[in-house]
């Protein structure tokens, strides 16, 4: 049996026998400020070396921005132990695979090894914290290539701009209001100097969480850990801005013309508080209550009965400081976007006036059991989950106590946070058009 | 501080003590870890329903997983009835209506979808009877209805609509049909039209014909015990009759007989997608599989691999290049080497693709490169051990398939016996150069002027024109309807005679232009002044501070960008001072200038003129009026538009710019425009 950091023996066999897994973890900080997070599972002969970064899109100069996500590209370049250009072979040549993120709020980079490449892993992670080549070779490739992955992902692609046009209207003075992408201006106008900056002020260990997850030995690899980034400085302390959005009072319309599509889309989009808030995870439920699987509200009545869209779907994006709530649709034969904002509004306004019933809300609280039970399969997830619990909510251990936050919810929260977020004036309602037909 | 300092010395301390770690060297490997690999129980139902079972109980859940192995089925004018079968199974069956089936589904939080010819659900192993018996019954009792049929067509139809502009779709359906020809299951396109053949009847039929358990699998992993299993399956499916899918042969598709490029316009593209494609006989159980799979791997296997390092590391063409390589043991397959690129350099990309092709085929991998792209496969079987789904896989490969029973405990031992001549045999075999169908699709009217002047080996690549569908057609032509005796000094001296004459612009030696956009909320302020005497000076400025700035006076200039300054090198200075004069076109009005031809801007058809490699402009056919100057360089092109003309001083100035850089798009209003006057001499120092 598996040593257990957690829970007692005992509870640990009682806890097997109920639902869900608990899954067992160790953390520490290192003298340098870097917080480690150790997950053992030996089932399989792998291994997951992780580290993320407090930095995302919101930490940038709102004149230079995609930086955040450049450095996602900058720091696979090499380093002072690493020749340029074999980061990616090395990993698959000692057969890892590895990949990074980056979101407005974080950057998360990672390696998956063998369980005998551990130490590869962690010097690997180690060298990009410790000992980064930021060139002008390296930036100006890279400055290239980001322009590549934005005309792909976002440029070329259908629909795909629409969360810039939701951000920009739901964000006036939060960083939020630009995208991770960021501005290829921007980009395109950076110095190395601004690189070797932005570089300095949050790549430090005092703002990282190292995540080892899967087939290892808990002191050898401790001690591993020490030897790699013990020896890096801590970082000076780190400013952040607080930035604060006014309460949005009335309709914020927008439009936007996407050469990419046929079919046009209505999305409403509502600001909504920070995920740490219990709201945040209740705006969880309501979303999975409308829009998620074939029984859900809208996608029953809007796609399902009264065939009037061809998709209805819903992100409820939760986020450090604010998240966003976003419904849309596109429209089936001769639906105007106006008929879809209405009968988004009547499901909305019936859990605004009604509570949900009892049998719909037993449906959600297996659902998201299930998502629980689903979400902890593997040490990749995992440490995902551990890194991102710690940094962006501060508390590690609601990989294991997240399912009780749902269960607490009632109906009458339901109720209560669809009356306090979701009302027509507090949102964002984006007509995402086609390119109109050029006249002949 | 003294904390901080004290923590650092009794760091440095322990770091001192237990120095042994060399940074400069990768670390070595540990020992091999140890490989356990476990076989699936299985039974085998009367009528044919072979089921592999997996118990895992590390978390309790469970999922099922039915395939039918048929033969690719091509679906002719019909195409499209799969989809309809795929979408109409799964909807309750003939005793549970549709709306009971889904919400028992949502309730117990557990998902089932089905395909065509096949079907899976995932949930809580506490509801795995509940799910077998519904899937079960929505397998063998389907309730196909003409409502349903009905909102699934409309539903098809819209989806092709909306598909329409989507380039990538595109390419990716095109390529398909192009190597595979229209006929084959693997090349035929959904359109309008066939889906318009489709009725209800044809939908059940194709259900009863291949919805049927001969070649039918089921694979059972999780929280389950496998007594209890056998017992449930047969009582559930043993009411799934025996029958055989009818089989037709397929059409056999042949590579073209020299290496040529495809073309598809794609006018709204802004990446040109490219597939360097040609057809392969490879079955998993091919003895130089394996060795194909390396090979694959080598070129354009992820981020080490040789098609990425190229186009996107050294020459930042694109996000990313691959290659991939199919198998079928029923029909031919592809292999592919694959970019999205930026339109300027398509055909570069095209070439580069080509060459790595060639000189895999041709020249022998490096050990290193072998021994590298092992460690990859012999890393990846290993970590696809955590995934009880695995071992299931493996046992219906070697199932279906035709493997040896060993195959995978054998493994590791097959990978690390493959040398660099299995490698190079393999890639000669199923690389072919001289045989390739290079797709390309994306903006003819920017790419297909370079792209047929592509040549590889010294020879020219010819290009032939094909439509989304894979019709042969004609080159599409943008330089159309020129009209008879329009040239570029024609164009440009309507549009000087539009804009005031000839005489009246000669007379103007100075002008000074204010222009506002407004940027995230931010107000941008554009100023511009330009004169006779080689004088330009553009400020580009936010809240007072300057963002860019770009001076010219003379023979010498100057720009800051963001408080740096620096010299205008000699080959910044020409292009500037041929853009300094208030009028620029009226210096070329001696034949300099070369008409493109008619292009289509948002609508509007303009006359394109041509003043040298990087700088054209687009007059509007009807009113003469300049409505875009275009920039273009190796980086992409910038457009700067221009509307809503207006008079001052005796000539007409447009009064809304607009930008764009890229994606990047910035709307100046004009605020003030001062003619003769407003410009001094300080102005460019």
């Amino acid at each position: 049996m598996k040593r257990n950091l957690f829970l007692s023996a005992s509870l640990f066999c009682a806890a097997l026998t109920m639902q869900a897994q608990q899954v067992a973890f160790e953390e520490y900080d290192l003298d340098n400020g870097m917080h480690v997070i150790l997950h053992q599972d030996n089932t399989a002969p792998i291994v997951t070396t992780s580290v993320m970064y407090h930095v995302g899109a919101k930490d940038e100069n709102p004149e230079k921005t995609g930086f955040a996500h450049f450095f996602e590209h900058l720091l696979f370049e090499g380093t002072k132990n690493i020749e340029r250009g074999k980061w990616m072979e090395i990993v698959s040549s000692n057969g890892g695979s590895n990949n990074a993120n980056t979101t407005q709020d974080r950057t998360y980079y990672y390696e998956v090894f063998p369980s005998n490449k551990l130490e590869l892993g962690l010097w690997l992670e180690s060298e990009r914290l410790m000992h980064p080549v930021i060139n002008q070779i390296g930036v100006d490739t890279q400055k290239e290539v980001v322009q590549e992955e934005k005309r792909m992902r976002v440029d070329n692609s259908p629909y795909g701009k629409f969360r810039e046009q939701i951000g920009i209207n739901l964000f006036k003075n939060h960083p939020y209001r630009w995208q991770t992408i960021g501005s290829l201006e921007h980009l395109a106008n950076a110095t190395l100097e601004d690189f070797k900056d932005f570089n300095k002020i949050y790549y430090v260990p005092n703002n990282a969480v190292l995540v080892v997850a899967g087939d290892f030995e808990v002191d050898s690899t401790k001690k591993m850990i020490q030897d790699y980034f013990g020896p890096i400085p801590r970082g000076k302390e780190i400013k952040r801005n607080k930035y604060t959005e006014e309460p949005i009072t009335s309709t914020i319309k927008a439009s936007y013309n996407d050469p990419n599509i046929q079919i046009p889309a209505i999305f409403t989009a509502y600001r909504t508080p920070a995920n740490t808030e219990k709201d945040a995870y209740v705006l969880d439920m309501i979303s999975t209550y409308l829009t998620s699987g074939k029984s859900s509200k809208l996608y029953k009545s809007l796609v399902d009965d009264k065939k009037m869209a061809l998709q209805v779907f819903a992100f409820n994006n939760s986020q450090e400081d604010y998240g966003s709530y976003i419904i849309g649709a596109l429209p089936l034969g001769n639906t105007s976007l106006n008929d879809l904002i209405a009968e988004f509004d009547k499901e909305i306004a019936k859990l605004q006036t009604e509570l949900i019933s009892e049998k719909d809300y037993q449906k959600l609280q297996n659902k998201f059991e299930n998502n629980f039970v689903n979400s902890n399969s593997g040490v990749e997830g995992i440490a995902n989950s551990l890194a991102r619990n710690y940094m962006l909510f501060g508390d590690t251990n609601l990989i294991n106590t997240e399912i009780e936050i749902y269960k607490a919810i009632t109906r009458e929260d339901i109720k209560n946070v669809a009356n306090k977020y979701l009302k027509p004036n507090q949102r964002v309602e984006l007509e995402y058009l086609p390119v109109a037909k050029p006249e002949n | 501080m003294k904390k901080i300092y004290s923590l650092l010395v009794i760091a440095l301390i322990a770091f001192n003590l237990q120095a042994q770690v060399d940074r400069s060297k990768m670390p070595e490997a540990g020992p091999l870890p140890e490989i356990n690999l476990s076989e699936p129980q299985r039974f085998e139902l009367k009528n044919g329903l072979k089921v592999l079972v997996v118990e895992n109980h590390k978390l309790p859940r469970v999922s099922i997983q039915l395939i039918i192995d048929n033969p690719p089925v091509a679906e002719g004018n019909k195409a499209g009835v799969s989809s309809f079968v795929s979408s109409l199974l799964g909807n309750g069956s003939k005793s549970i209506s549709k709306d009971d089936f889904n919400e028992e589904l949502d309730f117990m939080g557990a998902s089932m979808s089905f395909g065509s010819e096949s079907a899976s659900a995932f949930a809580l192993s506490k509801y795995f009877t509940r799910i077998v018996e519904l899937m079960a019954d929505a397998s063998i009792n389907p309730n196909f209805t003409q409502e349903e049929f009905d909102k699934e067509k409309e539903k098809i139809l819209t989806g092709l609509k909306a598909d329409e502009k989507n380039v990538s779709s595109i390419a990716s359906k095109v390529q398909s049909t192009l190597a595979y020809g229209q006929k084959h299951p693997y090349g035929e396109q959904v359109t309008e039209e066939t889906i318009n053949n489709i009725t209800l009847q044809d939908v059940k039929q194709f259900y009863n014909d291949y919805f049927v358990p001969a070649n039918a699998y089921m694979v059972i992993i999780g929280d389950v015990n496998f007594k209890e299993v056998k017992k449930l399956i047969k009582e559930n499916f043993v009411g799934w009759t025996k029958a055989t899918p009818p089989s037709f042969s397929l059409p056999t598709p042949k590579d073209v007989q020299y290496t040529q490029i495809n073309f598809v316009d794609a006018p709204n593209a802004v990446q040109s997608e490219i597939a360097v494609e040609n057809l392969v006989n490879l079955k998993k159980n091919d003895p130089d599989y394996l060795a194909a799979l390396m090979a694959n791997r080598i070129l354009g296997g992820g981020g080490s691999g040789r098609l990425f390092l190229n186009l996107r590391e050294d020459k930042a063409y694109t996000y990313g290049s691959y290659s991939s390589i199919g198998n079928d043991k029923n029909s031919v397959s592809r292999f592919r080497a694959f970019a999205s690129v930026r339109n300027a350099v398509t055909d570069s990309a095209v070439v580069e693709i080509l060459s790595e092709i060639d000189k895999i085929a041709s020249t022998p991998v490096s050990e290193e490169e072998l021994s590298a792209a092992k460690a990859a496969y012999i890393g990846n079987f290993i970590m696809a051990l955590e995934k009880p789904s695995t071992m299931a896989n493996y046992a219906l490969n070697i199932e279906t398939e035709g493997l040896d029973k060993d195959y995978y405990k054998t493994y590791l031992e097959k990978v690390n016996a493959i040398t660099v001549a299995d490698v190079e045999n393999a890639a000669k075999k199923y690389f072919k150069s001289s045989n390739a169908r290079i797709v390309v699709t994306g903006k003819g009217s920017e790419v297909l002027e370079n792209l047929e002047k592509v040549t590889f080996k010294g020879q020219s690549v010819p290009v032939k024109y094909f439509d989304r569908y894979g019709n042969a057609v004609e080159k599409p032509k943008y330089d159309v309807a020129v009209p008879e005796g329009v040239d570029a000094n024609k164009v440009l001296a309507d549009y000087i005679a539009a804009i005031g004459g000839k005489a009246k612009l000669e007379s103007i030696t100075s002008y000074y232009i204010k222009a506002k956009a407004a940027v995230q909320g931010q107000e941008l302020l554009l100023e511009i002044k330009k004169t006779t005497s080689n004088q330009f000076m553009q400020n580009v400025s936010m809240m007072g501070n300057s963002v860019s700035k770009q001076v010219l006076d003379g023979d010498s200039g100057f720009m800051v960008i963001q408080g740096r300054k620096m010299d205008m090198q000699e080959a910044q200075i020409s292009a500037i001072k041929a853009e300094s004069a208030p009028f620029p076109e009226l210096n070329f009005l001696n034949g300099e200038a070369t008409l493109k031809g008619i292009e289509d801007f948002d609508g509007t058809k303009a006359y394109v003129v041509k003043f040298n490699d990087t700088k054209s402009a687009a007059y509007n056919t009807k009113t003469g009026l300049k409505i875009a100057d275009i920039t273009t360089t190796p980086q992409g092109s910038a457009t700067i538009s221009y509307t809503d003309y207006k008079e001052v001083s005796g000539v007409q100035f447009p009064f809304i710019w607009k930008q764009a850089m890229g994606p990047q798009k910035f709307d100046f209003n004009v605020t003030e425009i001062k003619v003769n006057e407003g410009v001094t001499a300080e102005d460019f120092k």
